[in-house]
């Protein structure tokens, strides 16, 4: 491999297991490794955390945000521009798609951020133990009614999701199975939490109570026994089609994109041998979700995927904001970055529904589209920001560029981005109506970095830029 | 917990509470810094949020418990002279003219005590009289304001016109050092403390900003097994506290500071969500950790128009997490009454402890 074909392949790992990189931070990488860099994005804890107290530090109301955007959003937004952890934050958001909860029913910022920290904290771990947190979880237990799942009533919404979409998917169970999984998860609900007047808001916390909880004998998935929840999840674990169905959402949010959730039982995966090997994993590490994204990084078929996922507003963003820099503190107008991935379809810490959020071309309608294209547009525009000064003065150091240089070394820096015969040369078509750019003479150098902010939000505008 | 914390020849008795979660009135909306006003007020500075709600200065009435007073409301949002972005510090001078910082626009802007805007002044920098993300304010006896020009990690000293007239510190961990500076205060000989926010400590200066002495060392006590996390960065509830917690004498991102007129020194341990209480001379004495057992009144009127709030308290089984500081940020003693003034930030609302001079154990037998 060519030394362009390294930076080529480290830019697409640090897209899809992080929010992408500079072009600094890929040749550090680079110099280091792509092995090593994986087990790095797989072992955070030698990176140091984000510091939450400087956050509070300036936006004291991200920590206890009630039910009001976006100072939730604020707060998650600023773990995700500056976390130094990427393949942590990415897996946060990766299982509040998959264990989604939102605040349209749940009204509380501060109970989702708090779920937030339990999947950045378990996110690569033990997926049965994960599991039983979430299912142990307040917020989910009131997001899916187990609070008012009773040994004498049973509400199924949680065993039903649980099956459907948290382990298993449709088809691999029985209605009695959502019956019986419901009953084991009686008494499994939350002491009363303190109001929120006057004083804002206070947490749930978990009870279980026995005297409301079904003891009766249960029958879940050809298993006979007295089962509590802990059982049912145990059993789930143990199902080819867990490890399948967990998989293929790995696959999905990390390799390339998949039909939706429910086509799943209708639909086979876009590449069986990926989820069988990485469903191998899984199973032979007893659920640990770490081993399968190591296989999954190294794999050919990741290696050869770049582009096959569009990106999501999540990605837009973040990756756009940590590309050009400027944002490692709090400062005013954080709130509205952080609702922009809503604007493109995204409302972060609000999935639409249990289900979490559509992917792959489900993102783009001519609305999300031109979200996406004006914002990445302004911010690499905005030549006051650190990341856009650092591109411009590498295309300085060349101090002359024809227009085929320019659009090179743009695509270049701002990826690299691969893109099609046809829009590299309406790009360049551009590019020569300017004529060649020069830094040599102060008027000229400012002519030449305006045009150069304009040819990145060029790209930025471009199909090929939405994918990753 | 006891109401009444006794320690070393000490008696602390909680009082009362003052607030609420508002973004406009009667209460308060993360309030970062106070300041107690010649007339039995209090001026408390409140950060608000994204919304651009609850930016302001607000003056309160300070009497007996219960009759507590919002005099004016000032420094709201806005552009212009008068309002501010991220409001942060305030001071009052001897004429009861109001010195705060606004910490985005990097000024220093002067209000009469009745919310009449005066002047400002400042300038984005790093040179003498500019300003990085001003934050704590005190007025000395000379009529001179001290900033902690936080950004700068330094003290500048200007006159209450905005003349620049001297500066103390530079970056660093070293004695005289700082990172991130937040609160100040001064004793009555005019010495200068000044939370150290990022070193975790509080440095003491003599009034010509040679430093004197240093307080505290950084600490977080790990939360027990069973505890419950009232936000996952605390504070933890725990039926089971270990003996030792909370250790005296560490501190986690202190904020600000008050001396006493006995010379006793309280650190405001945002992080560890206490109030450190030290001697003199440094040595650690103990902790109040926040026993708002009592609702507020402007808290119970809220309770009070909300009956589904009513009945959600009455069957919450333990309120402690709600008696308990989250994250306060500042702390003022008051001479003339013996109260210690406690911002309880993330609750909104003041708690009131008294420094009881004449303390008799209560009556065992009732």
């Amino acid at each position: 491999m060519t030394y362009q074909d390294d930076i080529g392949l480290m830019a697409h790992l640090m897209r899809r297991a992080g929010f992408g990189a500079s072009r600094d931070e890929l040749e550090a990488r680079v110099a280091k490794g792509y092995v090593a860099t994986v087990e790095e994005l797989l072992n955070p804890e030698a990176q140091p955390p984000v510091d939450p107290y400087e956050l509070l530090r300036y936006q004291p109301s991200a920590l206890l945000p009630g039910g009001q955007p976006p100072m939730g959003n604020v707060n998650y937004m600023y773990y995700m521009v500056t976390t130094k952890r990427p393949l942590e934050e990415k897996m946060a958001l990766f299982w509040h798609h998959v264990l989604a909860t939102g605040n349209s029913k749940v009204d509380n910022y501060d109970q989702l951020l708090e779920q937030i920290v339990l999947f950045r904290h378990n996110g690569m771990g033990n997926y049965r133990d994960l599991l039983l947190k979430i299912a142990k979880n307040p917020t989910m237990i009131f997001w899916l009614d187990n609070n008012q799942n009773h040994g004498t009533a049973v509400n199924e919404n949680w065993g039903r999701e649980l099956l459907e979409l948290f382990s298993l998917g449709a088809g691999n169970y029985t209605e009695k199975d959502v019956r019986e999984a419901s009953r084991a998860f009686t008494g499994w609900t939350f002491e009363t939490k303190i109001p929120r007047l006057p004083y804002g808001r206070f947490p749930w916390k978990f009870e279980y109570r026995p005297e409301d909880h079904d003891d009766g004998a249960k029958e879940f998935l050809g298993h006979r026994g007295h089962f509590n929840g802990e059982d049912i999840i145990d059993i789930i674990v143990q199902q080819p089609a867990c490890a399948r169905f967990i998989c293929r959402h790995l696959y999905n949010f990390f390799v390339a994109d998949e039909p939706q959730v429910p086509a799943w039982s209708l639909e086979p995966p876009r590449d069986p041998a990926a989820i069988d090997a990485m469903a191998t994993a899984f199973r032979e590490s007893n659920y640990e979700i770490r081993p399968v994204l190591r296989l999954l990084f190294k794999s050919d078929f990741f290696k050869n995927a770049r582009y096959r996922h569009l990106k999501s507003p999540a990605e837009v963003v973040v990756g756009t904001l940590r590309l050009v820099g400027g944002y490692d503190l709090p400062k005013p107008g954080y709130g509205e970055l952080s609702m922009q991935p809503s604007y493109m379809g995204q409302d972060l810490l609000n999935p639409p529904s249990v289900e979490g959020w559509h992917t792959g071309s489900e993102w783009i309608n001519s609305g999300s589209l031109m979200a996406r294209i004006n914002f990445v547009a302004d911010q690499l525009g905005n030549q006051s920001l650190p990341g856009v000064r650092a591109i411009i003065d590498r295309l300085k150091a060349k101090t002359i560029l024809e227009p085929d240089e320019l659009v090179g070394e743009c695509l270049d820096l701002l990826g690299p981005v691969e893109v099609g015969a046809d829009t590299r040369r309406e790009l360049i078509d551009q590019a020569r109506q300017w004529g060649r750019l020069s830094w040599d003479s102060g008027p000229n150098a400012q002519i030449a970095a305006k045009r150069a902010t304009e040819m990145m939000q060029l790209i930025a505008a471009t199909r090929e830029y939405q994918f990753a | 917990m006891p109401l009444t914390t006794v320690s070393n020849g000490r008696t602390y008795d909680w009082s009362y509470a003052i607030g609420r979660a508002a973004a406009t009135g009667t209460g308060f909306n993360y309030p970062q810094t106070m300041c107690l006003g010649n007339d039995g007020d209090i001026f408390v500075a409140n950060r608000g949020n994204e919304n651009n709600f609850g930016m302001r200065v607000n003056r309160l009435k300070l009497a007996a418990p219960g009759e507590e007073e919002l005099l004016a409301e000032f420094f709201t949002w806005g552009e212009g002279d008068g309002h501010s972005t991220w409001p942060f510090g305030v001071a009052v001078d001897s004429h009861s003219n109001v010195y705060v910082s606004d910490e985005w626009t990097n000024t220093i802007s002067v209000f009469h005590g009745n919310g009449t805007f005066l002047r400002k002044w400042g300038k984005t920098g790093s040179g003498d009289g500019e300003l990085l993300r001003p934050a704590g304010l005190v007025c000395d006896q000379h009529g001179n304001v001290i900033v902690v020009d936080s950004g700068n990690n330094r003290l500048q000293v200007f006159s209450g016109d905005g003349k620049f007239l001297a500066k103390y510190g530079k970056g660093g961990t070293g004695d005289g050092e700082f990172n991130q500076p937040w609160g100040i205060t001064l004793d009555t000989a005019g010495n200068i403390y000044v939370a150290d926010w990022k070193n975790h400590r509080v440095q003491k200066l003599s009034p010509k900003g040679e430093f004197l002495m240093k307080i505290g060392e950084y600490g977080t006590v790990p939360a027990p097994a069973d505890a419950f996390a009232v936000t996952y960065l605390g504070p933890h509830i725990s039926s089971t506290l270990p003996e030792e917690f909370p250790k005296a004498g560490l501190l986690n991102h202190p904020t600000d500071v008050a001396v006493d007129s006995d010379g006793d020194i309280y650190i405001a341990d945002w992080g560890n969500h206490r109030i450190s209480i030290f001697d003199s001379e440094g040595r650690p004495l103990t902790n109040l950790l926040g026993d708002a057992q009592v609702m507020s009144k402007w808290g119970q009127q809220s309770i009070d128009a909300n009956p589904d709030m009513m009945k959600a308290l009455r069957r919450v089984r333990n309120l402690e997490p709600q008696w308990r500081f989250c994250f306060p940020t500042a702390v003022d003693f008051n001479p003339k009454t013996d109260e210690i003034i406690v911002a309880d930030s993330q609750r909104n609302r003041l708690q009131i402890y008294r420094k009881v001079r004449d303390y008799v154990d209560f009556q065992a037998n009732l």
